[in-house]
């Protein structure tokens, strides 16, 4: 018989007299615990530096290519922090599904998800633990982009305080994406599904209500009898001078204000009004203005008084832009987030009484 | 701290501050797993239908079934990631679905899981001890003494994805044992394993054992188990059919007789009135045949007599384990 040391004295003093995990209890040894765990398994696999590295590479070119553009055609290099910030954002809603969308029935489907159930850990802990280390992988990509970033910030086209507001929500916007593949991840079996329904999700946002915002004008198009400033007729007819009058007559009204949040949802339009700088002219700055010019006025609706007194007194109608769209869309986005990290809590309860269809505990 | 001692003493306790208690559990003390009533279905299948379990603190105790028994779901309910659609469970003396108490005492070893592949082994092990709220310092030492204990502590250092199976199975077997359970539940095992290492297994459990943690484990290898276990529990169709302490010598058993004069062992089995069984299993070995024998004293006075009658017997010795013959009862019901 073989002998050996058995190190396994069942009177265990050494455990701490346990607290009861609630499915919402949190730690912070928990959820570090489950942080370093996945962080050390990503960081790992030398894929991780060679995506690091392409991505590296692709927003360098781009911004490179975009700073060099309006160097050669002697244009206006405000609008290069705008654009390029877009793409990094918009590159990070392509990167940023695949850093959480598997990371629950993966790991189940690996048959490491169970081991973690029956340990102290709370499933917020879990949850959480997981959320964290896919969102730092994302802010990894992030750092990476920044020195990008802050080179054609210093081009111009924003301030001190619009570049920070404007990275602080982009990060944020990744952690949303994060925590909405999680949610996919427990919802699904196949981590196939979970991925693309992430996908679905982060198209939704940004082109799918972009779309939807468009393809719902006619419902909100509507004959109305409203005021109207303009010439009046019977100045022509009496040969007298052109003059403008306020007179009610019917018009088309478009309501965008009851849909103008389907564009204040959209990551690019947040983002857009973090960055963009007040009381700019929005036909001739950055891509920023325009967008949230544009917001502004879909969110506002058809004018009190449609101004079409096109004389020389004409005076561009003016959009009030103080009011910033973007914590609506911010706070929209977290919810989504927020929604995805309790689906996520809620399914990795233990004991399970139902089983997600074609999964197995262990 | 590292001193060996025989397997099946009492454990050294390299860890524990407070002075160990009594080596044994008292006698009469609560069962260590408390089952009554359990059922559990997914949709139409009904893999557990009605278990009635008391598992003895202290005990190894064989879980038998074929396949399909009921035996995994059985050990999900107890290890609290399942819960059972009707009845009570009890393990370690709390309900495993809602106390963070019993999950602290239970160890718990699926039958298939994963490892972390990127990780090594040694930070596998203190990952657990993390997740069971172990402090650093703690865990770590922990980690490293459980190592040496499933005899990997040379690949400590290792990818875990570097690991054979069996080397697997034994970082499987030490995780488990982590948080320093009271309650063991091993789901399979053995498989995978070197009969090195299941010899080595078998050490641990009774060692564990021996210094008073349960053991619940269900394996194939009843051979094996037949060496280890104090107690076995028979499933089928999801029911514990019959739970049950294994003596010696209880029941009808087939035992297989070797005689040098196949020709003299026929003829004193005609006269003495001994009904023989032809040897299937081994037709290349002349003069084995098989007898049914009543208890051990039977056996004893087969064998005197057929010594006595001048057979050249050269062996007598039961066919299979007693868990391998309940087994063999059982699968008539497999499905």
């Amino acid at each position: 018989m073989t002998t050996f040391t058995v190190p396994l004295e069942p009177n265990h003093p050494p455990v701490p007299e346990p607290t009861a995990p609630g499915a919402r209890a949190i730690s912070w040894q928990g959820v570090r615990t489950i942080a370093v765990l996945e962080l050390r398994q990503r960081i790992r696999s030398t894929r991780w530096r060679v995506a690091l590295g392409v991505w590296f590479g692709l927003v360098g070119l781009i911004s490179l290519l975009i700073g060099g553009a309006f160097a050669a055609l002697g244009g206006d290099p405000t609008w290069a922090f705008g654009l390029v910030l877009m793409f990094v954002l918009g590159l990070g809603l392509v990167v940023a599904p695949t850093l959480a969308s598997t990371a629950i029935n993966g790991d189940r489907n690996a048959g490491t998800l169970a081991i973690l159930q029956v340990t102290l850990l709370s499933p917020a802990d879990i949850a959480v633990g997981k959320l964290l280390a896919g969102w730092a992988a994302a802010l990894a990509f992030l750092t990476v982009s920044l020195p990008f970033l802050l080179w054609s910030a210093l081009l111009g086209g924003t301030t001190a305080g619009g570049f920070v507001l404007s990275l602080v929500v982009l990060a944020l916007l990744l952690g949303v994406v994060c925590a909405i593949g999680l949610g996919f991840s427990a919802l699904t079996a196949r981590t196939a599904g979970s991925s693309v329904l992430t996908y679905v999700a982060v198209a939704s946002l940004t082109v799918i209500s972009l779309i939807l915002f468009v393809l719902t004008f006619p419902a909100v198009t509507t004959t109305e009898q409203v005021q109207v400033h303009g010439i009046v007729e019977e100045s022509i007819a009496d040969g007298g001078e052109y003059r403008c009058e306020t007179f009610t007559d019917q018009r088309e009204v478009t309501h965008t204000e009851q849909t103008w949040w389907l564009l204040a949802i959209n990551p690019f339009v947040i983002l857009a009004d973090t960055g963009a700088q007040p009381g700019l002219d929005p036909d001739r700055s950055g891509p920023f203005e325009a967008i949230r010019a544009a917001t502004n006025q879909m969110r506002s609706g058809p004018p009190d008084v449609f101004e079409e007194c096109w004389l020389s007194s004409y005076a561009e109608p003016r959009v009030d832009d103080a009011a910033p769209v973007w914590p609506w869309g911010l706070g929209a986005n977290l919810l989504l987030g927020a929604a995805g990290l309790a689906v996520a809590i809620r399914r990795l309860r233990v004991p399970y009484r139902t089983l997600p269809g074609g999964t197995r505990v262990a | 701290m590292s001193t060996p001692l025989p397997a099946g003493g009492p454990p050294p306790d390299p860890i524990a501050t407070a002075p160990p208690g009594p080596p044994g559990p008292p006698a009469g003390a609560a069962p260590a797993i408390l089952a009554r009533g359990l059922h559990r279905s997914f949709g139409t299948v009904r893999a557990v239908a009605g278990v009635d379990l008391a598992v003895r603190r202290g005990s190894v105790t064989a879980l038998v079934g074929p396949n399909g028994s009921g035996k995994t779901t059985l050990l999900l309910i107890l290890a609290g990631l399942l819960a059972p659609d009707h009845g009570s469970v009890l393990v370690a003396g709390a309900d495993p679905a809602s106390s963070a108490l019993a999950r602290s005492r239970i160890g718990w070893m699926p039958d298939s899981f994963g490892t972390w592949d990127s990780l090594t082994a040694v930070e596998v092990l203190t990952t657990m001890a993390g997740a069971y709220r172990l402090g650093r310092e703690e865990g770590s030492a922990r980690a490293w003494d459980l190592l040496r204990a499933v005899h990997l502590d040379d690949l400590a250092t290792a990818p875990a994805h570097t690991l054979s199976r069996g080397q697997k199975q034994r970082l499987g077997m030490a995780r488990a044992l982590i948080n320093s359970p009271d309650v063991l539940l091993l789901d399979e095992p053995a498989s995978g394993l070197d009969p090195r290492s299941r010899i080595e297994m078998r050490a641990l459990l009774r060692g564990l054992a021996a210094g008073g943690t349960t053991v619940l484990i269900s394996s194939h290898v009843l051979a094996e188990l037949d060496e280890m276990v104090d107690d076995a529990v028979f499933l089928t169709r999801g029911r514990t059919i019959s739970a049950e302490q294994l003596g010696t010598g209880a029941g009808t058993r087939r035992w297989r007789l070797r005689s040098l004069d196949p020709a003299a062992l026929q003829r004193w089995a005609a006269q003495a009135g001994v009904p023989l069984v032809a040897d299937t299993d081994t037709p290349d070995v002349e003069g084995s045949v098989l007898v049914d024998v009543a208890d051990d004293a039977a056996a004893a006075a087969l064998l005197a007599a057929a010594v006595g009658a001048g057979v050249p017997v050269v062996s007598l010795a039961p066919v299979s384990g007693l868990l391998e013959q309940a087994y063999l009862t059982l699968d008539t019901d497999r499905r």
